[in-house]
């Protein structure tokens, strides 16, 4: 394999290769010293202009609640009107002709639409070829795009260092995150028992000045948003507090479907995954 | 608002406020946008709304940011130069220096580059941001090298800059 181009170590460090791709640029990185020493510099990079982003940010603030009051229709221009309108006007339309042509005969609307059915091809042949086009576009947009979904591998790439879980419990997910404050973090889900899975979020601090971060960790539970979200959610504690462990470097925060202590002790528990053995998704 | 868009509202709205912020540089200007973006959003229902938004998002600070260089033509756009020559101790004043050098660099970056670089920043994936830019899936890491060297490198030459004016 020829040296690995800058844009593939940056796709493999931001994590974004499949893990085939990331497998070849490892056994290349595992013979060549120059692709080695080129991974730190980029490494390096990417740290920094993590950081200088960082310090083009706006003052946080607490996530304001959503003014829905402010909610303007927006204008919608005539070939942008909404599908299921322009189906109805396209019914209405071919009522209003069949209506036309039957007035003669005093037929029922079932009368008038079945008869249209028949002789006009627009109704019958040409609609449901157009509808499954539609559904199947909308099919193929459906998956909903959120955090990429990566291997332990490129999680490792990012955060330069063993990733820490839970030992024992299989991995049910793993994310990249983007956290205000890190040059790097990933979301490691891992199931406990068959109703209980906590999430750990871990990652490397970015250098940033002290209150700056101050700042961000007193926004950052968005209390005001999950309180209006559930009854339940009020019902917890209104702002929830984590536990936070720096372990090889990374900190790691935890948060479940339990109480407090037992987050803790869980936290307690982490380390990093080297030598442990876990099962996968 | 559904359940899902609150969803996406607690989880987005920030990245999306810095996002618009990096584009107009003013805060408050950046929170309205987004605010607007969801907003938008609401009535739209759209299906993928994370990346909708951020396209939404893109084309309203485009809109915005001609319609401010049309108001104000006659004034200079860059004039928050650094202030900082006596008041280095001033925290405050320091950050909104460097602010104004991050600010100053990455606008060196050609619009591109400079998009795929606040995208991804934003937490969109390679695969979104391809879609987004209209770029090939595998020309972002490219893509996102290059933006980050210059970002960095601009910002050094600004640094050096400052200090060769100050002596």
């Amino acid at each position: 394999m020829s040296h690995v181009d800058d844009g593939t170590l940056h796709a493999y460090l931001d994590g974004e290769l499949t893990p085939a791709e990331a497998q070849a640029v490892e056994a290349h990185l595992a013979q060549c010293p120059d692709c080695r020493g080129r991974l730190e510099e980029e490494r390096a990079l990417i740290a920094r202009a993590g950081e200088l982003l960082a310090l083009a940010t706006p003052p946080d603030r607490a996530l304001p609640p959503f003014r829905s009051g402010d909610v303007r229709p927006p204008r919608r221009l005539w070939w942008q009107v909404r599908l299921p309108v322009a189906w109805a006007a396209t019914v209405l339309l071919a009522l209003g002709i069949g209506t036309y042509l039957g007035s003669r005969s005093a037929a029922s609307w079932q009368r008038v639409v079945t008869d249209q059915a028949g002789p006009v091809p627009a109704a019958d042949s040409v609609a449901p070829v157009r509808s499954r086009a539609f559904v199947q576009r909308a099919v193929k947009r459906a998956p909903p795009v959120s955090l990429a979904e990566f291997s332990l591998d490129s999680a490792r790439a990012l955060l330069g260092r063993e990733p820490v879980v839970l030992p024992g419990a299989p991995i049910r997910a793993l994310r990249r995150a983007h956290l205000p404050g890190y040059a790097a973090a990933v979301v490691i889900e891992q199931q406990l028992d068959s109703g209980t899975v906590v999430q750990l979020v871990e990652g490397r601090r970015a250098e940033m000045r002290m209150d700056a971060v101050v700042a961000e960790r007193v926004a950052a539970p968005s209390a005001a948003a999950e309180r209006t979200r559930a009854p339940q959610a009020a019902a917890q504690a209104p702002a929830p507090i984590r536990p936070v462990r720096l372990v090889d470097q990374l900190e790691v925060t935890i948060s479940g479907p339990l109480p407090l202590d037992s987050l803790t002790q869980l936290l307690r528990r982490v380390a990093p995954l080297k030598a442990q053995s876990v099962t996968g998704p | 608002m559904s359940q899902d868009l609150a969803e996406v509202y607690r989880t987005t709205y920030r990245a999306l406020v810095r996002f618009l912020y990096r584009k107009v540089w003013d805060a408050a200007r950046a929170e309205d946008l987004a605010q607007e973006a969801f907003a938008r959003a609401v009535v739209h229902k759209p299906d993928n709304a994370r990346g909708w938004l951020f396209i939404v998002a893109a084309n309203m600070a485009r809109d915005d940011a001609r319609r401010a260089a049309r108001e104000r033509r006659h004034l200079t756009l860059l004039k928050a130069e650094p202030q900082t020559s006596e008041s280095g101790a001033d925290d405050a004043l320091h950050v909104e220096s460097e602010r104004t050098h991050v600010r100053a660099a990455l606008e060196q970056l050609s619009p591109r580059d400079r998009e795929v670089l606040l995208l991804w920043d934003a937490g969109i994936s390679y695969e979104e941001i391809a879609a987004q830019t209209g770029l090939a899936r595998g020309a972002v890491g490219t893509t996102l090298a290059r933006a980050r060297r210059r970002l960095v490198e601009a910002y050094q030459a600004g640094q050096r800059g400052e200090h060769v004016a100050r002596g």
